[in-house]
């Protein structure tokens, strides 16, 4: 296989955001998450959970809550405004002042036709939902105090509110508040505080579950608006509530980190006696969960630990398979470092500025496992903040180190950097068509970049010293209107390669600036596209972890990729819980391909036998404990290293050493904000 | 001490016996004359029932035009009150023909904003400035206040109340530190906490003790 040096780089904070949140949409099975920054995640539960779309955050954006109605995405904030979603285009398509005060929660009927936002003056907004836009219908009689958590019947006729001390049932049509059901303050110290019905669930037999900031789970009966049960749940709060669609299960989220599930069953054989009782507690986060969403199979939960995690419920599964297992989102499924292989660059982008760094030097050498002294630490040289609210949508660094570019959803910005990449000076005349990307992608001669813009069109743009001049905007053919999210630019500058959300890879001729050819669609989407410097093969990694080669030339898949989809990939490899990132080559040996997850990094070589189902697919320890001649019976293409954790970037520099970049998990636990005391006995 | 005593069983028996107001009462003159033969020696005063009952709804009338007295004094005051604010309120209203040239100039403001929805870079340069300017007849102009600061400051009161229900007084917080050492408490191999193990933790406060340390040092080489 041959020695790397490898630069094992920790110098990237990344500090993911708490996720505040969720909505799910049981028609498309797409999660939309958003993040206490204000940024929007969309994830495909029917693709082994890939985060497909991100909608960078705004400064001020403080979303607290988000609501589909059929495939529209709204999101309602303390900054008073409701805001719908363009996924298309990944932006907001505009927003709508309340003028209530900040909004606490939004909630749609049964029927798609009114939203409801709760607000800090104590109205209940209602909003008609027309075709472009929403528009103002009525407010609900006011109430003392703000309302902080909202659900409708669903016959659409009635809301109940969960307010300070109380929750307040709304006839939906008179506007009047027509129960009010008063929820008993917490115990000891917390008498004198006030009780927040933080969230609340109205079910059709007019049952109203409610869960407060004393931990306790209440039942109402709606009708005659009195207590049927109480459960204490948590000495701290349950901060988020959600409803199964079949209404027989309901789970609660709480401060210290449990998800509790309450079920609605009878204890005697002829159900008539049904009652809700607590059944099962999941402790899948350390800090707060403040989100919560109960699908037909799992309950997914996410809070201040910034971790998404799915947890399928067991009798709605089957036992023991790939469909039941935990699943725990920590990293975003992009990559957000850039590597200028040939000038040994990194650029780390934050959502609000960017890190240039050069990496160190060391001249030693050493035995494989040996940790080399740095002669030349790694150095920061710039460090870049955006202008403006918006987040930082997507970066780009040139291969030579010389130009840098960065896009939010309203702006881009293209920087030369010159003096060894220590100045920095902005390309102040920018090609009217180049407004804002999705992705950017320097060629790989840094003569050209490519940004992709609206509907999968990619806009070429050719950079000349010290400006840059529109080339050309390439479009697909099908006239499709997702985002492209992945981009590779050949070495030699030849082709193309696009990837959009609906699963379409395109490549393009750059010499004649037209499409060369499409790939025949698989069912999964991309998450990392690349093209080998010499055979031109385009290596795909799928979101279901399935890899595939096409040649580009002969515009057919290859033999290597007929006969890994013929012997199929090894069940290990499929049940892996990351997706690919990133693919690269080896320039020293061309049957080398080589990726990496969020736990492993990966060499493939093509000229090794593929693993069986039986053989073990972890095989470089044993391999390394056997004597040289007898290893090259026993070894497969696929060789695994798992030295290194957690894995945010690898990439292959000119130089043969290779770029390690590592994020342990622990290093953001201890950045996280305080999680609630447990007193364990003897600590 | 006695007369304190006998405040005490003054109070007492006021709380008591609401609805006997003239035994309460007759009971405490008693009992004010029971303290002054203690004091003098003398035998007690004779009251008749009658001077006692006529001296109670005496008394009682008294408390009631007292009560009906400073009702009616915080009446008069009320209204003077409202009154004042009704004329400020007048004299801070704009004369009733500008109120009625904004309301027709704020329809006609709707319909020019939905015509001029394309035009993108005139409404973001509005939004820059932050102001909304509507000119009326050419002799007043109505201006909004370039940052809604009512807006921030609520956003803020709103962040601060999650704050505080979560974070505050009361809420029975710890450190991650802590958080993460209980494995390394509670394990079979007891070690440290995490902040004494891992090297990465706190690193700018390591360094500024090193610097403390070379500094410390550093003092204690002078003199000799």
């Amino acid at each position: 296989m041959g020695e790397f040096k490898v630069h094992r780089v920790r110098f990237f904070d990344y500090m993911p955001t708490a996720i505040r949140a969720m909505a799910f949409n049981s028609r498309t099975e797409r999660l939309a998450l958003a993040r206490a920054d204000g940024a929007l995640e969309i994830f495909n539960f029917a693709d082994n959970y890939f985060q497909e779309k991100v909608i960078p955050g705004q400064d001020g954006r403080a979303v607290e809550a988000l609501c589909w109605v059929g495939q529209r995405l709204f999101s309602a904030g303390l900054n008073g405004e409701i805001t719908e979603y363009d996924l298309e285009n990944l932006r907001p398509r505009y927003t709508v002042e309340a003028y209530g005060g900040p909004i606490w929660n939004i909630s749609i009927n049964s029927q798609e036709t009114l939203l409801a936002v709760s607000c800090e003056d104590g109205t209940v907004k209602m909003f008609e939902i027309l075709e472009e836009r929403i528009q103002f219908q009525r407010n609900l009689d006011r109430q003392k105090g703000r309302i902080i958590s909202l659900s409708w019947h669903p016959s659409g006729t009635l809301i109940a509110a969960g307010m300070m001390d109380m929750i307040k049932i709304f006839d939906a049509e008179s506007g009047r508040a027509t129960h009010r059901l008063l929820v008993e303050r917490g115990v000891g110290a917390s008498k004198s505080k006030e009780v927040v019905v933080w969230s609340i669930a109205f079910l059709s037999d007019h049952t109203i579950i409610s869960g407060d900031s004393a931990g306790k789970v209440q039942i109402w009966d709606g009708l005659t608006g009195t207590l049927v049960r109480t459960h204490l749940v948590t000495k701290w709060d349950v901060l988020a509530l959600s409803i199964s669609q079949d209404e027989s299960s309901v789970v609660a989220g709480t401060s210290e980190g449990t998800v509790v599930q309450f079920q609605f069953l009878s204890s005697t054989v002829d159900q008539h006696d049904k009652e809700w009782v607590r059944t099962r507690t999941f402790k899948n986060h350390s800090h707060d969960v403040r989100a919560l969403v109960h699908t037909k199979i799992a309950v997914v939960s996410g809070g201040m630990d910034t971790q998404l995690v799915v947890r399928p419920l067991l009798d709605k599964v089957e036992k023991n398979t790939q469909e039941s297992a935990l699943r725990k989102v920590a990293f975003p499924h992009r990559s957000l470092v850039c590597c200028a292989k040939k000038a040994g660059l990194l650029l780390f982008q934050f959502p609000d500025h960017l890190e240039l760094w050069r990496l160190g030097e060391s001249d030693g050498h050493g035995k494989p496992g040996d940790s080399l002294p740095v002669e030349r630490k790694p150095e920061k040289l710039i460090q870049l903040k955006r202008k403006g609210e918006d987040h930082i949508c997507c970066s780009a660094l040139s291969p030579c180190g010389g130009w840098l570019a960065y896009s939010t959803v309203t702006s881009f910005r293209l920087y030369r950097l010159q003096n060894n990449n220590i100045s920095i000076t902005k390309v102040s005349k920018l090609p009217k068509d180049l407004r804002s990307a999705h992705q950017l992608c320097f060629s790989s001669d840094s003569s050209k970049l490519f940004a992709s813009s609206n509907h999968s069109s990619v806009v070429v743009v050719a950079l000349n010293q010290p400006e840059c001049k529109y080339l050309h905007t390439l479009k697909p053919k099908s006239g499709s209107r997702q985002p492209v999210h992945l981009l590779f630019a050949s070495e030699d500058g030849k082709w193309l390669a696009t990837a959009n959300t609906d699963c379409e890879i395109l490549v393009y001729n750059l010499e004649k600036l037209k499409l060369h050819c499409t790939v025949p669609v698989y069912s999964s989407c991309p998450t990392a596209i690349a093209i080998h410097p010499t055979t031109s093969n385009l290596v795909v990694v799928h979101a279901d972890q399935q890899i595939f080669e096409y040649a580009l030339v002969k515009k057919e898949y290859t033999e290597w990729s007929r006969k890994l989809q013929k012997q199929g990939l090894h069940s290990l490899w499929l049940e892996r819980d990351t997706p690919i990132t990133h693919v690269t080559f080896n320039p020293k040996n061309p049957a080398h391909v080589i990726l990496h997850d969020m736990f492993m990094f990966c060499i493939i070589d093509q000229s090794l036998p593929l693993p069986e189902a039986k053989t073990l697919l972890y095989n470089q320890m044993t391999l390394r404990s056997l004597p040289e001649s007898e290893r090259i019976i026993h070894s497969h293409a696929f060789k695994i290293c798992k030295n290194f954790q957690h894995l945010m970037c690898v990439r292959l520099l000119d130089d043969h050493s290779l770029v390690v970049v590592e994020r342990p998990l622990l290093d953001i636990m201890s950045q996280l904000p305080a999680p609630v005391r447990q007193k364990k006995f003897a600590t | 001490m006695t007369s304190l005593l006998a405040n005490m069983g003054k109070k007492q028996r006021g709380e008591t016996s609401s609805s006997s107001k003239t035994a309460s009462i007759v009971n405490q003159t008693e009992d004010f004359s029971l303290v002054l033969a203690s004091s003098d020696d003398e035998a007690p005063e004779e009251v008749t029932f009658e001077e006692s009952k006529a001296q109670a709804l005496r008394s009682m009338k008294q408390a009631l035009h007292t009560a009906r007295r400073e009702k009616e004094l915080l009446k008069e005051k009320r209204r003077k009150r409202q009154e004042l604010f009704q004329e400020q309120k007048k004299r801070k209203r704009l004369p009733a023909d500008v109120l009625e040239e904004i309301d027709s100039a704020a329809s006609k403001k709707q319909k020019q904003s939905e015509d001029e929805a394309e035009e993108q870079e005139a409404e973001e340069e509005k939004r820059k400035s932050g102001k909304l300017s509507r000119n009326l007849k050419g002799k007043y102009t109505v201006t909004t206040v370039k940052v809604r600061a009512s807006d921030a400051f609520q956003k803020q009161v709103a962040e601060d109340f999650i704050r505080s229900r979560l974070y505050g007084a009361g809420s029975c917080r710890t450190t991650s530190n802590e958080l993460l050492s209980l494995q390394n408490k509670k394990g079979r191999n007891r070690s440290a906490a995490v902040k004494f193990v891992n090297k990465d933790w706190a690193c700018s406060e390591k360094a500024k003790a090193e610097k403390l340390k070379k500094r410390w040092i550093h003092k204690q080489q002078i003199p000799s």
